[in-house]
């Protein structure tokens, strides 16, 4: 090791922080934390409104596919009632034309 | 062992804030500048806590991001068209009465302003070396370059301040 290099290894040496620096690190530090904390809340009331619309409207589809398929099984049934009153009928003719045949 | 470690960031702080603002402030010559450089390391140290393995790890992290986000800032300068080192005056470096003497603080600021000649990576080499105490390896680690490219910015570094040296500091020691 020569003198240069003596020279730089005393003066080349750490030198003391500003007394404020741990300070403004510690300040910004809970800055960015309230900041990520404001952020989260934000975050969670999205996430909070995005599954109660999700459960709504699920909710209403829900709701509503029950309806339509209540109606079309009211809607066979009236068929339903239809076709036997229509068969019900249809045998009522029959015996009245047969009727009429024997009293001719 | 180096899993059971647990980060403190407040001790981090008390313990390498010395360390981390002399890098910044003989990289760039700006107090003002190695200061918010010193903060935005520790910041960034806080976001990367739970990734440090050792208090070495935590060591060898500090340095090599200050020494990134030193030369951030001095591209950024450059790219501004702004003169680095304006600051370099008496102030750059620590109070006299911080010193073991006198003479090591007018040496020290002598040597200061000779480093701030340097060429930034070769300025980086040196600061690593003497102020750090680290090896060529460490550096080249440090600094995420070749070895070899690390030793020749040694070398040459060297050279070039024995150059300077032979003008400026041997006419002040012969003065004191």
């Amino acid at each position: 090791m020569d003198e240069l290099e003596r020279e730089l290894r005393l003066g080349v040496q750490r030198q003391p922080a500003p007394a404020s620096l741990k300070h403004r690190v510690m300040e910004r530090r809970r800055q960015q934390r309230a900041r990520q904390h404001r952020r989260m809340v934000w975050f969670e009331r999205l996430a909070a409104s995005l599954v109660l619309a999700g459960v709504a409207g699920g909710a209403a589809f829900w709701r509503h596919e029950v309806e339509l398929r209540r109606g079309e099984e009211a809607k066979q049934q009236v068929f339903t009632a239809l076709r036997i009153t229509n068969h019900a009928l249809q045998v009522m003719n029959a015996q009245l034309e047969e009727r009429n045949k024997d009293s001719r | 062992m180096a899993g059971d470690w647990q980060p403190n960031f407040e001790q981090l702080v008390d313990e390498h804030q010395s360390m981390v603002f002399s890098l910044a402030l003989r990289m760039t010559g700006d107090r003002g500048l190695a200061e918010e450089i010193a903060q935005d390391v520790f910041l960034e140290l806080d976001r990367h806590l739970a990734k440090l393995e050792s208090p070495l790890h935590a060591s060898f992290w500090l340095r090599r991001v200050t020494m990134s986000r030193s030369a951030d800032a001095l591209r950024r300068r450059r790219v501004q068209g702004m003169h680095m080192w304006v600051e370099l005056d008496e102030d750059h470096g620590a109070p006299a009465e911080e010193r073991d003497s006198p003479l090591a603080a007018r040496l020290a600021t002598r040597i200061d302003r000779l480093l701030a000649t340097l060429p930034e990576a070769q300025r980086a080499a040196l600061v690593l070396r003497y102020q750090e105490d680290l090896t060529p390896e460490e550096i080249a680690a440090t600094l995420g370059a070749p070895l070899a490219t690390v030793k020749s910015h040694l070398q040459r570094g060297l050279k070039l301040l024995r150059a300077k040296a032979a003008i400026h500091l041997k006419e002040y020691v012969r003065g004191v």
